[in-house]
């Protein structure tokens, strides 16, 4: 027994001698990353790795078909990889891995702002060019923001919607998914502007918050529908409020009379969008944003795109406005009964 | 003693030489289809991101040496975690304080499982269940779920993040040092024996004039303490602690541990199988990353390492025991 266990410590150091040694060959060629692979001569393809904030999220699906789409039009290898559930610590370790296998870009979606920057600040560090979407990271730790909507896009889509359907005038309320919620206060503050400066007959009449849950946002609703016999239209700023809020106008059985418009995924709202409880949803196109993300990085990449530029070409997809350092995706898009069904997250 | 605990093992089968087959045949697979796998930087990388599944899994060996189990390592690495992070940031506590008050409350977590296992004799997998929700609820409720603690000083950063001399990670000593001091805990002490003999037969142990409950206290309290390094260097590395820091990590130590050959009804094993078994693993991981494989495949390939591993060990037992059956009775010791 004793000498078999005298045998653990050789064995083990000859294991790490073994995968110490091989090192040598490639480590030549470490910056020619193409050295040890079978590719020969031919140039290897551009190399984007994609990190959603969760790989089995409707939303990021729908992103990865864009991004996939990109990948196809610029030839380039796409790689995509995340946490299986919303996860910072893995969304760190899956960079960190990618930083070693070497890869050009990173184009990341951040669950968690600080902490993903530590490892994004290390992918540049080894030359890695980074861009976020959907989420950004601390501005030091990329390159570009592919920024889905600004505030103002948000809430002037939303404002002049209901203005649209309530023909100028009317009371209506607000679901949010928090009262301190960063970006739920800057698209408040934007819907109240923008009420303020051109729809002075719209009067918000309340503000209830739903803690990010279908279930509250019912019962929300509902109290809002009871205590409030005129309000002729539910606003649901975050996304389970506005199931929620449809469901809650059907059970009152007031579907016609109040009006719901929110900011929310077509899939889950297509039932009440059909019934025709639900008149609009509002979002981006999310496939699109996929779509350019590639494109910024890929053009960042092959050095077409440069800090301080105002512009950025993406393809088929048309030309795409830069504002310092955020691509702004444009205006957000409307999902109606007429167009609901061609959408898929 | 040590005679009486060998006997029936077989004679030349041993998971070590197993599980270096295993990593061998990982490192030509992954050294052809990962891209930079065979290179030193990764085997560097691989040692750092083992780091904290590694200090929670040698240290799952001595508990499983006793026939136990400690499900609440991963929790209780969430908690740690957390701990500090409030310790540091609300109470306002130079680092160095918070981390040393952190490896206390793991103690005392361990400590907690101790005193419910070895006082009120409840069976470690009901006890450390209990503390496995006990203390990931417990991290849940001081973040409220959402809070998570970020911006440490880069003194401390640099023990997760940072890098010594000729590329090692800052966390590879801490980690190679506990590392070999289980070794020797458990290979070249007493009390490394007691816990072989309390495995084997805890009355027997008893009998033989071992302190049983004072040494599986022990054991116990020492996890507790592992969690709480692990969650130091995971907070170190990740930058921020959060309530679901570790989810998970129990059942992945476990794994090394019982693929290292220690066997989960106790008395037999070795801390060098369950590095091995810790290597193979991490080096499956991140070779799969690396040939752009998706994570799902990671579990997958686990799951079929670890059951072919125990199939073949069972099956050389019995091929061996068969051969020795005409020479001696006393070899049959196989409860499953």
């Amino acid at each position: 027994m004793k000498r078999l266990l005298s045998l653990g410590p050789v064995l083990l150091s000859l294991a790490v001698v073994l995968s110490g040694c091989k090192p040598s060959a490639p480590d030549s060629g470490s910056t020619a990353p193409a050295a040890g692979s079978t590719s020969g001569g031919v140039p290897k393809p551009l190399t984007v790795a994609f990190l959603p904030k969760s790989k089995g999220n409707a939303y990021f699906i729908a992103a990865r078909q864009g991004a996939e789409q990109a990948a196809k039009e610029l030839g380039i290898k796409l790689l995509f990889d995340g946490p299986t559930e919303p996860d910072p610590a893995k969304q760190n370790e899956i960079v960190e891995t990618w930083i070693t296998r070497g890869v050009d870009v990173i184009a990341a979606a951040c669950e968690n702002r600080e902490g993903i920057s530590t490892a994004l600040r290390k992918a540049q560090a080894h030359g890695i060019k980074v861009v976020t979407f959907d989420a950004d990271a601390l501005p030091e730790a990329r390159s570009f923001f592919v920024n889905q909507a600004t505030p103002e896009g948000i809430g002037n889509a939303l404002t002049d919607e209901a203005a649209r359907l309530l023909q100028g005038s009317g009371e209506y309320a607000i679901i949010t998914a928090s009262l301190t919620a960063g970006n739920m206060i800057e698209w408040q503050k934007a819907i109240e502007k923008r009420n303020a400066e051109k729809y002075p007959n719209l009067k918000r009449v309340a503000l209830r918050p739903c803690d990010d849950l279908k279930d509250k946002a019912f019962a929300e609703a509902t109290a809002i529908l009871n205590a409030n016999p005129n309000v002729k239209l539910l606003m649901a700023i975050c996304s389970p409020a506005v199931p929620g809020a449809a469901e809650a106008v059907k059970q009152a059985g007031r579907v016609g009379q109040v009006k719901v418009i929110g900011l929310g995924l077509p899939n889950e709202n297509k039932r009440y969008v059909k019934e025709g409880v639900t008149d609009t949803v509002i979002l981006w196109r999310v496939v699109d944003l996929g779509r350019l993300t590639i494109h910024v990085a890929a053009a960042l990449a092959r050095g077409e795109l440069k800090p301080g530029a105002t512009e950025v070409t993406a393809g088929a997809l048309g030309t795409f406005k830069i504002s310092g350092d955020n691509v702004l995706l444009g205006e957000p898009f409307k999902f109606t009964k007429d167009n609901i069904d061609q959408f898929d997250f | 003693m040590s005679t009486a605990i060998s006997v029936g093992k077989p004679s030349w089968w041993r998971s070590e030489f197993f599980l270096v087959g295993v990593l061998l045949l990982e490192i030509a697979i992954f050294s052809r289809t990962g891209s930079n796998f065979a290179t030193a930087i990764n085997a560097l990388e691989i040692v750092r991101l083992s780091a904290e599944i590694g200090l929670l899994a040698v240290w799952m060996t001595p508990v499983v040496l006793t026939g136990g189990i400690d499900l609440s390592v991963g929790s209780l690495l969430g908690l740690c975690a957390v701990c500090f992070g409030k310790l540091w940031r609300d109470a306002g506590l130079p680092w160095p304080v918070a981390a040393a008050a952190t490896l206390v409350l793991g103690a005392l977590g361990g400590g907690l499982n101790a005193m419910l296992i070895t006082r009120l004799r409840l069976p470690p997998l009901i006890v450390t269940l209990g503390s496995l929700s006990l203390f990931r609820g417990l991290a849940e409720a001081i973040t409220r779920g959402v809070d998570n603690f970020t911006g440490f000083p880069s003194g401390f950063l640099d023990w997760g993040q940072g890098y010594l001399v000729g590329g090692i990670p800052a966390q590879a000593p801490v980690w190679i040092a506990v590392a070999a001091g289980v070794i020797v805990l458990v290979h070249y002490t007493v009390f490394g024996r007691a816990l072989r003999a309390i495995g084997h037969s805890p009355e027997g142990a008893r009998y033989a004039g071992i302190a049983v409950n004072r040494c599986v206290a022990w054991v116990y309290v020492l996890s507790g303490t592992a969690a709480g390094l692990a969650a130091l260097v995971y907070v170190a590395r990740v930058g921020q602690a959060k309530a679901d820091a570790g989810t998970g990590y129990e059942l992945l130590a476990i794994t090394a541990v019982v693929l290292g050959g220690t066997s989960i009804f106790g008395g037999t094993g070795s801390v060098w199988g369950t590095l091995l078994g810790v290597a193979s693993l991490a080096v499956l991981r991140n070779g799969l990353q690396l040939s752009d494989q998706p994570g799902e495949l990671a579990g997958i390939l686990t799951g079929v390492l670890l059951l072919g591993a125990l199939s073949a060990e069972v099956g050389f037992k019995k091929f061996s025991a068969r051969r020795r059956a005409s020479v001696t009775l006393a070899s049959s010791n196989s409860p499953s």
